[in-house]
């Protein structure tokens, strides 16, 4: 039995339900007539609408504005990474740029140095207030390296091999107090002893027959039958008159020492001249490699 | 009546919210019917009466009516109808938990598409619609559901949030703590 409140609910449900029957039938008479209510509700729903449009464009557009910056970052630290390998192996390129220069000269040191040479790599320079000292490592050992012996580079002489120790050895600079160089100046032949007196120097004394000016170049005589006749030792940087015609010459070693990585040991000097090479003549070849005629 | 205004305030503003989203972000993706998921909240709480949730329902279908670009009445007329629906199944069911929240708003949306396709169909004349576009509107239908399942929790949260603001506020309307009366109505039979 339905109770009056139950019948009530019915015909309000009933009479509520007939609100968008209504609503739908004035949409079908004239799909594009908006009553002025429905006019009130859209002026008001526009503007909420584009409001929260525009709220969540600036949100969105915040957003991806982070977003894009987070992007970037990555972006960012990747070509950090890559520019970090890029680095590392451009240093990898110059080292071997290096290499190839080292190798060069010593391949040029080879054509320009007659005697037979072994090359070392300089693993430090010593520099104390009394004595220039170069270490060098061998990679032959102490079986063909004996104190001594004259070292050279490719832009001028190095000093002499002092001690031995296995595949390690030490050089004694040419401006070391102890050293000695047989040299002359290039210009006038003048011949001397070229003595270290330390602090990058050195110094010899010649005759001034013809006298040395500052800027001469110094050269080895060969006459010490160490160092290979006419390799640079340095350029003048002074003069000073002796008496009994006779100069001091300062002298600005060609080498620098503090920046050296190779040198080559001399280890024999090279055979005197074949006088005779010209006249000798060559041996036929085999019969089975000549050519036919 | 505060509670009311402000849960119909409610769907207006995510009606406007998520059409504004749409167009903000580019959305060609089906876009959650939250009206429907309030509609869904009516149906299933006992304290409103019929009449009342009713007439809620109708002004919401009536916004997106508006919103939408519909024709005045067809969402109202659809929403009306599957409150009813849902009222009565509401006497039956539980619904609880975020899952079968979810899944309620996704049958009540497919039902209210449905609706809304055969209201469409059957007034096409009239409203100088094209069979064929309807057709077309008719598979969107699914993902329209599903967009509307997904959407439902957040929905419900924010109508559980309105709900506790207005009972710290304790204005007019707001939630009674003592237990609504029966709805002998909607009683199980």
């Amino acid at each position: 039995m339905a109770t009056p409140r139950t019948l009530r609910d019915l015909g309000l449900v009933i009479l509520l339900l007939g609100i968008p029957v209504l609503l739908l039938r004035s949409a079908a008479q004239d799909p594009h007539h908006l009553s002025p209510f429905d006019r009130a509700v859209r002026r008001i729903g526009g503007p909420l609408e584009a409001g929260l449009g525009y709220a969540a464009t600036t949100v969105g557009s915040f957003f991806e504005r982070w977003l894009l910056q987070a992007r970037l970052q990555e972006v960012n630290q990747e070509l950090a990474g890559e520019n970090r390998q890029l680095r590392l192996r451009l240093r990898e390129l110059l080292r071997v740029e290096e290499e190839n220069r080292e190798l060069r000269r010593s391949l040029q040191m080879r054509d320009k140095v007659a005697e037979d040479m072994l090359a070392a790599e300089v693993t430090a320079f010593e520099q104390s207030p009394f004595f220039r000292v170069l270490k060098l490592e061998l990679d032959r050992g102490d079986r063909y390296v004996r104190p001594g012996m004259a070292v050279l580079a490719d832009t001028g002489v190095v000093g002499r091999i002092d001690r031995v120790a296995d595949d390690r050895s030490d050089v004694m600079l040419i401006t070391d107090p102890r050293s000695k160089v047989a040299v002359e100046v290039a210009r006038t032949r003048a011949a001397g002893i070229l003595e270290g007196v330390g602090e990058d120097a050195c110094a010899v004394v010649v005759a001034s027959e013809t006298p040395a000016q500052v800027g001469d170049l110094i050269q080895t005589t060969g006459a010490d039958d160490l160092f290979p006749k006419g390799h640079p030792v340095g350029q003048v940087v002074k003069v000073e008159e002796l008496v009994g015609d006779q100069q001091r010459l300062s002298v600005l070693p060609a080498v620098r020492f503090d920046r050296l990585n190779m040198a080559w040991v001399i280890l024999a000097s090279a055979p005197a001249p074949d006088t005779m090479a010209d006249q000798r003549q060559r041996p036929g070849a085999a019969r089975g490699l000549q050519p036919l005629r | 009546m505060l509670r009311a205004s402000l849960l119909i305030a409610l769907g207006w503003v995510l009606a406007a919210g998520i059409a504004g989203l749409g167009h903000a972000f580019g959305l060609t993706l089906a876009l959650p019917a939250t009206s429907v998921i309030l509609v869904c909240h009516l149906a299933f709480e006992r304290e409103r009466g019929v009449p009342a949730a009713l007439a809620m329902a109708i002004i919401l279908g009536y916004l997106e009516d508006l919103h939408q670009g519909m024709p005045t009445g067809v969402l109202a007329l659809a929403y009306a109808l599957v409150f009813l629906a849902l009222r009565w199944l509401g006497a039956r069911l539980a619904v609880a938990g975020q899952l079968v929240r979810g899944l309620t708003a996704l049958i009540a949306c497919a039902a209210a598409d449905l609706l809304t396709w055969a209201i469409l169909a059957a007034l096409s004349g009239p409203l100088e619609i094209s069979r064929d576009a309807l057709a077309g509107g008719l598979r969107m239908i699914h993902w329209h559901a599903l967009a509307t399942m997904l959407a439902a929790p957040a929905v419900w949260g924010m109508i559980a949030r309105l709900d506790a603001l207005i009972t710290r506020m304790g204005g007019v309307g707001a939630r009674s703590a003592t237990p609504p009366k029966p709805q002998l109505t909607w009683k199980r039979p």
